[in-house]
């Protein structure tokens, strides 16, 4: 029954809202409890994606436009970043041997 | 605009005369570009309209101008410096500089915002050649692990920041900051979604400026990346992510003043207690500079916490007049170029170089706000201005500073020592370029003199 009337009227704002947010927590618990240096880059995009997500539902409920066009810029920003992470990554990696990121710890005091 | 468009162009050819190998050539043609740059923005200051001025995302206006104008003095500066380390790497010596310029346009667009869009894009414009640049010792694992620090931290806080502005979009339905106030200023009830928003980006910004509680990343990443790179984190980026925090605060965010201030009144004292107190106990320069931008953070944020017709502009002098000292010093540091960059190789630097020993004092004095120097004009007008509206605050931060001076003289007194007293500590030979001693002079001039701007202010 819940099924149908959904199906009936669309799925409301509130849905994408919650999901976005919980898709957004588990990011940012992926970030502060992994120790993987990768897995945490995931867990970052996977924010951003939260994010947009988050967005879409807006435009669409407010009807305008703007935050669709947002979207593409998080996109553009998140390829950015990941190119730039994957590469520190690779640098560390050299020199470092380990993505661990319990083990970066020789800047301390 | 059109002073954006010629700052591209010059990274550009910078990156590209990289090939010629010729670090000279690069050198002067960055720099011309900065200055024309620079005569695009005075240009903008007398004739406000320009043919690209229609466009409404980004906004030249005079907050905008004097912002970028020292941004890019600094960069100049940063780039003169760090010449030195820049060409050692020939292949690189471009990279480095071309960066750097990329990231100075992050910052102009991050003071002249009108939109959301702008401003995101400029953030992360300002922030990722940094990421980079951080690491760009490659074969130091110090400094490649500097870059995924800040990396990690400005990844998390540009997810944070974007999550803000979803839940600002969702409750006023623009991105356009002066539609936002519009939107506050008519609405009835404030939507609970505007104020969680206004809470993640303002973590999101004290990511950004390493104010406490968010502070932890600065000092590692200051320690580990290189000096110049060091200078450009401390002077430019925190003057484009403080542009643009008093930009949206005062513009976007006026009407909810009563929501964010006691916030910003907690954190400012407490930025300024964290980076004071953590800043005693440093042996290691590089850190100690952290922890004292850290405290000049603090002090910053009084300018938002009170916020007046002047706020802005005693913002603006604030930083610019800590910039100058930071950078004085971290050239200072590159002369010194200790492997492991302890405060005690300064020991007889006084003696040995007496021009370099007395501009390091002069910043150390200017950092701790001593009189006739350019950084107590910036606390007195930031105290003055507040001092009616929040004593107990300008207390604090009047005990702050009696903290910090006790660091910053004993680092003065490292500098004036005799030297060679003790054996472990092999005497470095003060090595220093002309450029440097153009850097340095310039430094100690504006850090003299610089009071007398206030005759126009």
């Amino acid at each position: 029954m819940v099924l149908a009337t959904m199906l009936k009227s669309g799925v409301s704002l509130e849905f994408y809202v919650i999901l976005a947010t919980i898709l957004f927590t588990i990011g940012v618990l992926g970030v502060l409890i992994r120790k993987n240096a990768i897995i945490i880059l995931m867990c970052v995009e996977l924010m951003l994606n939260a994010v947009n997500l988050l967005m879409v539902a807006f435009s669409t409920y407010h009807g305008t436009g703007d935050a669709q066009v947002f979207v593409f810029f998080i996109m553009v920003v998140a390829a950015a970043e990941a190119t730039v992470g994957l590469s520190i990554l690779v640098l560390l990696y050299r020199n470092r041997k380990t993505v661990d990121v319990g083990m970066f710890n020789k800047l301390k005091g | 605009m059109l002073a954006l468009i010629i700052l591209f162009l010059t990274a550009l050819v910078t990156l590209f005369v990289g090939f010629a190998k010729k670090p000279l050539l690069t050198l002067s043609l960055s720099v011309l570009g900065l200055l024309g740059t620079a005569a695009a923005l005075i240009c903008q200051w007398y004739h406000p309209s320009d043919f690209l001025s229609s466009y409404e995302g980004v906004n030249m206006d005079g907050f905008a101008i004097l912002f970028s104008l020292v941004a890019i003095i600094f960069t100049i500066l940063i780039i003169f410096s760090g010449f030195e380390q820049f060409k050692s790497r020939l292949d690189h010596t471009a990279d480095y500089i071309g960066l750097l310029i990329f990231s100075l346009f992050g910052a102009i667009v991050m003071v002249s915002f009108q939109d959301m869009f702008m401003f995101f894009l400029g953030l992360e414009i300002l922030s990722i050649p940094i990421y980079v640049m951080a690491g760009a010792r490659k074969d130091d694992p110090l400094s490649s692990e500097s870059s995924l620090k800040y990396f990690i931290t400005g990844a998390f806080a540009t997810g944070i920041l974007l999550f803000g502005i979803a839940w600002l979009y969702g409750a006023t339905g623009t991105f356009k900051i002066y539609e936002i106030q519009q939107f506050f200023m008519e609405a009835e009830q404030i939507s609970s979604l505007a104020y969680v928003g206004l809470l993640f980006i303002l973590s999101a910004f004290l990511f950004k400026i390493g104010a406490a509680p968010f502070h932890f990343w600065s000092p590692d990443v200051y320690d580990g990346a290189p000096a110049p790179v060091t200078g450009f984190m401390a002077a430019v980026v925190k003057l484009g992510a403080f542009g643009a925090f008093i930009k949206l605060f005062t513009i976007a965010f006026s009407e909810l003043y009563d929501f964010w201030m006691p916030a910003l009144t907690f954190l400012a004292i407490l930025t300024m207690f964290v980076g004071n107190l953590s800043a005693i106990r440093q042996v290691r320069f590089k850190r100690l500079l952290a922890y004292s931008s850290i405290a000049h953070v603090g002090y910053s944020l009084i300018t938002m916490v009170v916020l007046t017709n002047n706020s802005a502009l005693n913002l603006w002098y604030y930083l610019f007049s800590y910039g100058f000292a930071t950078i004085a010093l971290i050239t200072v540091q590159m002369i010194v170029n200790d492997r492991e960059d302890r405060i005690e190789a300064f020991k007889g630097l006084g003696r040995a170089n007496p021009f370099v020993g007395f501009v390091a004092v002069v910043a150390l004095l200017a950092l701790a706000g001593v009189p006739p120097l350019m950084g107590f004009f910036g606390k007195f007008l930031i105290f003055a201005d507040a001092i009616s509206q929040n004593p107990a605050l300008i207390a604090v931060a009047l005990l702050n500073s009696g903290i910090g001076i006790f660091y910053y003289l004993r680092t003065v007194i490292v500098i004036l020592q005799k030297p060679g007293v003790d054996n472990e500590i092999e005497q470095s030979e003060f090595k220093t370029t002309p450029l440097q001693l153009i850097v340095l002079g310039i430094c100690v001039l504006a850090m003299l003199f610089g009071g007398g701007l206030l005759m126009v202010h």
